[in-house]
């Protein structure tokens, strides 16, 4: 079984990744997920490929602190996030995060949480590529 | 730099783009503080600077540029974060 928390190049299978979530215990009545993908459309703009970079070992660090934050804050019984760098292209999957508790508000919420947490915690950085240039997007404080 | 004692500073997307580089290796001085390090390559590199919203020592987020910096630190200025 793969870790549950992992930053790859390749795809990844989210019927693999509840898969391995449920394997962790039966006691879980609800899985809360999220699935980020890349859009072919930003800022008035067609996108053809997003390219990321990323501080691998820190990003890694702060993907598993954030998995085991949200385990004790939202009493979850599992949870799991794979994120991908590298390049994709419009419509391919760039994050996967999948939150197991007992019930569903824990499930959901902590889904939310951990994307947004994320997003703000994660040494990750895209990159637009479009036909008129590449854009690094910076997002407003 | 061989022999000398560095300090290694990593620099990742769009800070990247604009230092022109992923990786420094820098002079340590003893004394030297993270804010040293920071004021001496902003004065080199102010375009990349402008977006620099985080700093990382051996890999931990820090916000107290007063720090002392031992030598072999490896420390990272980053742009504001845009994965997910």
């Amino acid at each position: 079984m793969q870790q549950a928390v992992r930053i790859q190049r390749e795809d990844f299978s989210q019927d693999d990744e509840i898969k391995a979530l449920k394997a962790g215990s039966k006691r879980m009545g609800g899985i809360g997920t999220f699935l980020g993908c890349a859009r072919d459309f930003s800022e008035g703009r067609e996108v053809s490929e997003i390219s990321f970079d990323a501080y691998g070992s820190m990003a890694l660090s702060e993907m598993k602190q954030l998995r085991s934050d949200a385990i004790e804050k939202f009493g979850l019984l599992d949870a799991r996030i794979v994120h991908r760098i590298g390049t994709v292209r419009g419509g391919d999957n760039i994050v996967f995060i999948a939150a197991g508790a007992e019930h569903r508000v824990a499930a959901l919420e902590a889904c939310r949480w951990m994307i947004d947490e994320l997003k703000q915690r994660v040494p990750i950085w895209k990159k637009e590529i479009t036909p008129q240039g590449d854009t690094w997007v910076m997002p407003h404080p | 730099m061989r022999g000398e004692e560095v300090i290694k500073v990593l620099f990742f997307g769009p800070v990247a783009e604009r230092i022109g580089n992923g990786v420094l290796q820098i002079a340590h001085r003893p004394g030297m503080r993270l804010q040293d390090l920071r004021d001496g390559l902003a004065a080199q590199y102010p375009q990349a600077f402008e977006i620099v919203c985080f700093t990382a020592m051996n890999g931990e987020s820090v916000r107290d540029m007063s720090i002392p910096l031992p030598d072999s630190s490896e420390v990272a200025f980053m742009a504001r974060f845009s994965g997910g």
